[in-house]
């Protein structure tokens, strides 16, 4: 399972980003593995159109999850069409959110 | 001639000036650019009324012919495309028309069809032309009935009168690019002076002739400050008239009012001087 979250700065012990459109970077997380990795957000400055293109991107990544606090209204309507399910995190830290996602603990946006 | 009216925000008697102006002009046209908020057209019951349509082109993917190759996706600077679950999406409120996706698809897939985007109401009342950009409301720009609109008047023998987005945006500076002569509006209040700031350092940057017409004229001298600071001659001043004020809300125009028509003739003389016609 693939699970995606915006972030402010890179890596596990980052700040989840209060944009999931203007997030600085992507943190993707496998499962599976139990490895993560970091991706630049290239759009974040776009002038609009910026929510469409994250959608874009984690679903190129092949995410299951995005665990973000919010999502504007375009891109909740492309997620609606897709089998991407979204969580909205309790903690700061990307890391502590996917302890707390895998434990069932996180509300189903 | 072309000359644009213009102010850093609405309701400052931008389209008071500029109705008032073209009607006292011999051959005069008034253009109300204005798409967000047109308003100049409730000042006339028009003859030979017009309306046309203002359409830009957006692209449609056909998916069979899309190999997903996603070049038309990179290309789009305006994100108004996206590859999402195997399909190209247009997302038209971002498209700005640039036609570059069509030119990069390998595959022929994109073609483009029009989308109205607002229209033009034209028509003429006495001696003056009309015309009037409205937008259709919930779209991103004004910009393509802008262009239409002054289109229209290119090259036109008549004395045009632009009623110019207020602010000091894109739109703002599509109306003055053809200008002969920049109209500044103002109130003498802090804030008045604050948006005449605004658009006057505007306007430098495309050098051109400027004046600035005081509206609800007072004691307080703040905007006559600024004039004398920045070498800008004060073409007019409309005083703090509660007539004025009533005949103007009532759509009338105040310039076919005996007592009022001196006034607007004056600005007209003075930038007709100021242009050396
Ligand atoms: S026409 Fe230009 S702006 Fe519109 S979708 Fe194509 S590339 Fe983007
Ligand atoms: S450029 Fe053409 S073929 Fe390639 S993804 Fe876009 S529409 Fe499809």
């Amino acid at each position: 399972m693939i699970i995606a979250l915006p972030t402010t700065t890179s890596g596990e012990k980052s700040f989840i980003s209060e944009h999931f459109g203007r997030s600085n970077f992507f943190y993707i997380y496998n499962t599976e593995t139990k490895t993560g990795e970091v991706y630049v957000n290239a759009n974040k400055d776009g002038q609009g159109g910026v929510g469409v293109k994250s959608v874009e991107f984690i679903l190129k990544h092949g995410t299951n999850i995005l665990i973000t606090p919010r999502v504007g209204e375009k891109a909740m309507n492309l997620l609606s069409e897709t089998d991407v399910k979204i969580y909205t995190n309790t903690d700061e830290i990307v890391k502590e959110n996917i302890a707390s996602f895998l434990n069932g603990e996180l509300k189903e946006l | 001639m072309q000359i644009a009216i213009l102010s850093g925000k609405g309701g400052t008697g931008k389209t008071l000036l500029s109705v008032n102006l073209s009607y006292l002009a011999e051959n005069g046209t008034y253009v109300d650019c204005d798409v967000e908020e047109p308003n100049g057209l409730l000042y006339y019951q028009l003859e030979n009324k017009k309306t046309e349509e203002v359409s830009i082109k957006i692209p449609v993917v056909n998916h069979d012919l899309c190999n997903g190759c996603e070049k038309c996706t990179d290309f789009c600077k305006f994100n108004a495309l996206a590859f999402i679950l195997d399909k190209v999406r247009v997302f038209k409120d971002l498209c700005h028309s640039c036609g570059g996706c069509k030119l990069v698809c390998p595959t022929n897939a994109i073609s483009e069809i029009d989308k109205t985007v607002g229209y033009i109401h034209s028509g003429k009342i006495f001696d003056t032309n009309i015309y009037s950009g409205e937008m259709i409301v919930g779209l991103e720009s004004g910009i393509p009935i802008i262009d239409e609109l002054l289109n229209q008047v290119k090259n036109s023998s008549r004395n045009v009168f632009i009623d110019s987005p207020p602010g000091n945006g894109c739109s703002v500076m599509e109306s003055i690019r053809d200008s002969n002569y920049c109209l500044l509006i103002a109130e003498p209040t802090i804030f008045g002076l604050h948006n005449l700031n605004m658009v006057y350092n505007l306007v430098k940057v495309f050098n051109k002739k400027v004046g600035i017409v005081i509206n609800k004229a007072s004691e307080n001298s703040i905007i006559e400050d600024y004039a004398l600071e920045n070498n800008v001659n004060i073409i007019g001043r409309i005083p703090m008239d509660l007539e004025l004020g009533r005949i103007n809300s009532e759509g009338k125009i105040v310039a076919s009012y005996d007592e009022y028509k001196p006034l607007f003739t004056d600005i007209l003389t003075n930038i007709y001087k100021e242009l050396n016609l």
